[in-house]
């Protein structure tokens, strides 16, 4: 047991080091083997696993971590000097600072370091699937990247070092390691959104830097105050024990900090917009399977001492304002890349929403959509990059014409959205399962209930409308010819795009299935109560939510299929007639419609840096 | 039951007898009871002419998850999914308009999508005030209630008239059609026998409609029906009192005025 998850950190380490070394023809073999074998361990272990399993690691690598958190800040001051940006100096600095402080005062630490419970073998499946099927696909996109041969191995061998760096983030149990691979995480984004080396990838990914290296503070102030108040080691396990004390929830706050900055809530979006920057992979990684959902992660974590704090309410209205404030956002968006991350601010803002509720069905709700989200998403930017190597566009008002030119690709990504949005997508139940147990939470906090599911409802109807406006685009043709031809786009990019096209419709069809073997489980260990899921007749109650099937699944025959079906459908013996133009002749450019929204935008991040000015002070009080 | 199958025949007799009033109103006698359904029967023996596939079928899907959206409503269904399903049906018909390379469809199509914009909100606020009363999101609830919704959320109420003109295209907020500026938007190019499609699909939306004024009765059918008989006279004397005001004029007014009563209602609701 220990032994593969230890592979699980190590395996890609080795790899991520092989990379660099060998030729590039050992490339692709060595990378398909890798995902492969990461993923069936993931597979494996979420499989076998039953219970926490807490394991130590020999008391020198306390010393390695140490040093290495010391030359890891040492290096970002390093980045700083060179980049003359006085923000992350002033960072790092502070960093170390807090670092060294916390060494000298700190006791030895006796506990276990790491810790794999079923949130972690959840997160593994995610991290490593996802991730693998991107590094498969990064094969050949990197191939059409304008860069040196060397560069293009450091491109594959940084991704295998997130992939474990994440596998150690989502099992480490001491806050200290925590720490340093939090803040290696952030290296990795640092080092892949500044890939291309030009000036805007440059000035973003050093946005990128400063911003968590924030959270990175946060989590030093955690671990310090834990040590203040007297909680014993700095670990989860121990917050978690200390639930019920007074002062926890500084700390708590502290944490949900860090995590909300990884998660790009308001006022901090701005570096997983900037992050577009970067080579589409980069994107499909931050987005899908790793960084970003470090956020969810934490909350998840947390949520059975966050559960009914105000630190909770704030985290909740916090995240049920950026939903909608993103949403909205993104309506006035015209880059497809920028789109997307606008709707990946909003779900993710929902996810945190869910966990920080922090009732058996609402863990079960973050859960569904932190999957499904990957799976969608990632199959999204894998197709956003298609669209740019291989047909060159990169603005959504420039793709009218690609439901000829690239009909396969063009229904790939209209999959991708409406397993967003439609019933019975995973992401549709998630959001639908938010707003019936929010529903639960309003009957003891009226207001804020209300508020909530408002903003929820509302968000989620902006968020569909955006996705129509897309999807508007990508349906669009003359009519001229009446069949279609699926465009090829090579080997790499269509195993990939089917491989995550299968994962989307086996994930829906065996929903029931996978909710009473997968997510429950989860939900269980993590609440530390049992989640009924009983399904009588046509419909299914999970805890009190109750899940009309029928309905669902008529829905999902009619929209999801009829959408599909639109590409085929052909009606014989009918007559064609031309558009109507009023006899007018006018260049009309079809593009689609904006709503400028930009001049709210800026309120928005105003009013983040007020929540979490009120996060700190709820914590305080 | 029964009212789910003949819904169309329904909003078809609705819309003759609005036509009738319509005429009344203007001093004009005007088109028989059933007039639609001539109209509907002359439809079906046009020439078949379309501009592509795609474009016909979504539109005969927009009808079939219309009529879908409206048998969860009357069956008593979930409110945000009726909601979700309707905006849904609504998103078929504004995809088919983008699928052409016409300026017409596409112009509808940008203002039915902000159209979508100015009353889903106060739709969705509702729902939320219903559950909060009911505490549940099922229309059986609200058709079930004891006391009449109305006089628990009588703004909601007010509010919901203030959008029906939207959703049925009812001037002054006829913005999405706008005949005489952008020729039938998204129907523009639908034409003969899959013109029928959006056609009827009109009719479903007067019963949906109405649907959702009956909710605010509660289980008092007398009441339901005085609420659909006024909510049906003031629908038509506005239509033909009032001139189109412009997209960005409904859209504010919708946001800040109906929206605001809605919400009003919801915090008021909340608060006891």
């Amino acid at each position: 047991m220990y032994s593969l998850i230890t592979l699980l950190f190590v395996v890609p380490v080795l790899i991520s080091l092989l990379l660099l070394i060998v030729p590039r023809s050992l490339a692709k073999p060595l990378v398909i083997t890798t995902a492969l074998l990461l993923s069936a361990i993931s597979v494996y272990l979420f499989i076998d696993t039953e219970g926490v399993y807490y394991f130590g690691v020999p008391a020198y690598v306390n010393d390695i971590v140490t040093v290495a958190d010391i030359i890891l800040l040492v290096f970002f001051g390093w980045i700083a000097i060179k980049k003359r940006s006085w923000i992350v100096g002033l960072m790092s600095l502070l960093q170390l600072a807090g670092l060294l402080y916390l060494l000298n005062s700190m006791p030895a630490h006796h506990s276990l370091q790491f810790m794999v419970d079923k949130l972690s073998l959840f997160m593994f499946l995610l991290i490593n699937i996802i991730s693998g099927i991107i590094a498969v696909y990064s094969l050949r996109y990197i191939d059409e990247e304008h860069c040196s041969s060397f560069r293009k191995k450091y491109f594959l061998s940084t991704i295998f070092w997130f992939i474990a760096v994440m596998n150690l983030v989502v099992s480490s149990d001491n806050l200290e390691y925590f720490f340093l691979f939090f803040e290696l995480t952030t290296l990795a984004s640092f080092l892949l959104i500044g890939f291309r080396k030009d000036e805007v990838s440059v000035k973003n990914s050093l946005t990128a830097l400063w911003m968590n290296q924030i959270g990175g503070l946060a989590i030093l102030a955690a671990i310090f105050f834990i040590h203040h108040n007297d909680y014993g080691d700095a670990t989860f396990s121990n917050l978690l024990a200390n639930a019920k004390a007074e002062t926890i929830l500084l700390p708590l706050a502290l944490l949900s900090i860090a995590a909300l900055i990884k998660g790009a809530q308001m006022p901090f979006s701005k570096w997983l917009l900037g992050a577009m920057v970067a080579p589409t992979p980069v994107s499909a990684l931050l987005h899908s399977s790793t960084m970003v959902k470090i956020a969810p992660f934490i909350i998840l974590r947390l949520s059975p001492a966050l559960k009914d704090t105000p630190v909770a309410n704030v985290i909740i209205a916090l995240t049920g304002f950026v939903f909608i404030a993103a949403a909205i956002g993104a309506l006035s968006q015209d880059n497809f890349k920028r789109i997307l991350a606008h709707s990946t601010i909003a779900l993710l803002a929902l996810m945190i929403m869910m966990a920080a509720v922090g009732t058996p069905v609402t863990i079960v709700a973050s859960l569904i959509l932190v999957l499904f989200h990957g799976i969608s998403k990632s199959m999204l930017f894998l197709n956003a990059g298609i669209l740019e190597k291989v047909f060159h566009l990169k603005q959504s008002s420039d793709m009218d014409r690609l439901g000829e030119s690239g009909p396969f690709t063009a229904l790939v990504i209209t999959i991708g959205f409406m397993s967003l949005l439609l019933p019975p997508f995973g992401a549709f139940i998630g959001k639908w399962m938010s707003i019936e147990s929010l529903g639960a939470l309003a009957t003891d906090k009226k207001i804020l209930g209300a508020l909530i599911m408002v903003a929820v409802a509302g968000g989620g109807a902006v968020l569909s409308l955006l996705y129509f406006k897309v999807m508007g685009l990508l349906i669009a043709r003359t009519g001229n010819e009446d069949k279609i031809h699926f465009e090829k786009t090579g080997p790499f990019y269509t195993i990939t795009t089917y491989l995550l096209l299968g994962l989307l419709l086996v994930t829906v069809v065996g929903l029931p299935l996978l909710l009473n073997n997968y997510f429950t489980p989860v939900a269980t260990q993590i609440t530390g109560t049992t989640v009924a899921l009983v399904t009588e007749g046509w419909t299914m109650y999970l805890g009190a939510v109750k899940l009309p099937l029928l309905p669902m699944i008529i829905a999902f025959l009619l929209l999801p299929v009829t959408m599909v079906a639109a590409m085929f459908v052909r009606f014989k013996n009918v007559d064609r007639a031309k558009e109507y133009m009023c006899g007018e002749k006018v260049n009309y450019s079809f593009s689609s419609f904006y709503f400028s929204t930009d001049r709210a935008t800026p309120y928005f991040a105003t009013a983040g840096i007020l929540f979490f000015v009120a996060l700190i002070i709820v914590a305080l009080i | 039951m029964l009212l789910i199958l003949l819904a169309p025949v329904i909003g078809g007799l609705v819309y003759g007898f609005e036509r009738i009033i319509k005429a009344r109103m203007q001093r004009r006698i005007g088109p028989p009871l059933l007039q639609p359904f001539y109209d509907f029967f002359k439809l079906a023996d046009k020439r078949k002419m379309i501009v592509h596939s795609a474009h016909a079928f979504l539109g005969i899907m927009h009808f079939v998850s219309l009529w879908f959206a409206l048998g969860v409503l009357l069956l008593g269904g979930d409110l945000i999914l009726v909601i979700f399903l309707h905006l849904l049906s609504t998103a078929l018909l504004i995809l088919a308009a983008y699928s052409t390379r016409s300026i017409f469809s596409h112009l509808g199509a940008n203002r039915t999508a902000i159209s979508i914009l100015a009353y889903e909100p106060v739709l969705i606020i509702i729902a939320v005030s219903i559950f909060m009363l009911t505490g549940s999101f099922d229309a059986a609830a609200a058709f079930q209630s004891e006391q009449p919704l109305l006089f628990k959320m009588p703004l909601a109420f007010i509010a919901l008239l203030l959008v029906l003109p939207i959703k049925l295209k009812k001037s002054p907020f006829d913005v999405a059609e706008a005949h005489q500026e952008l020729t039938g938007g998204v129907e523009l190019e639908f034409s003969g026998i899959f013109y029928e499609a959006i056609y009827t699909a009109k009719w479903l939306d007067y019963v949906f409609c109405y649907a959702l004024v009956y909710l605010f009765a509660g289980n008092d059918v007398l009441l339901g029906a005085g609420l659909i008989v006024f909510t049906f006279f003031y629908l038509n004397a506005l239509d033909n009192s009032t001139a189109r005001v412009s997209y960005k004029q409904m859209l504010r007014f919708s946001l800040t005025v109906s929206f605001s009563l809605a919400f009003i209602n919801l915090l008021i609701n909340s608060l006891t």
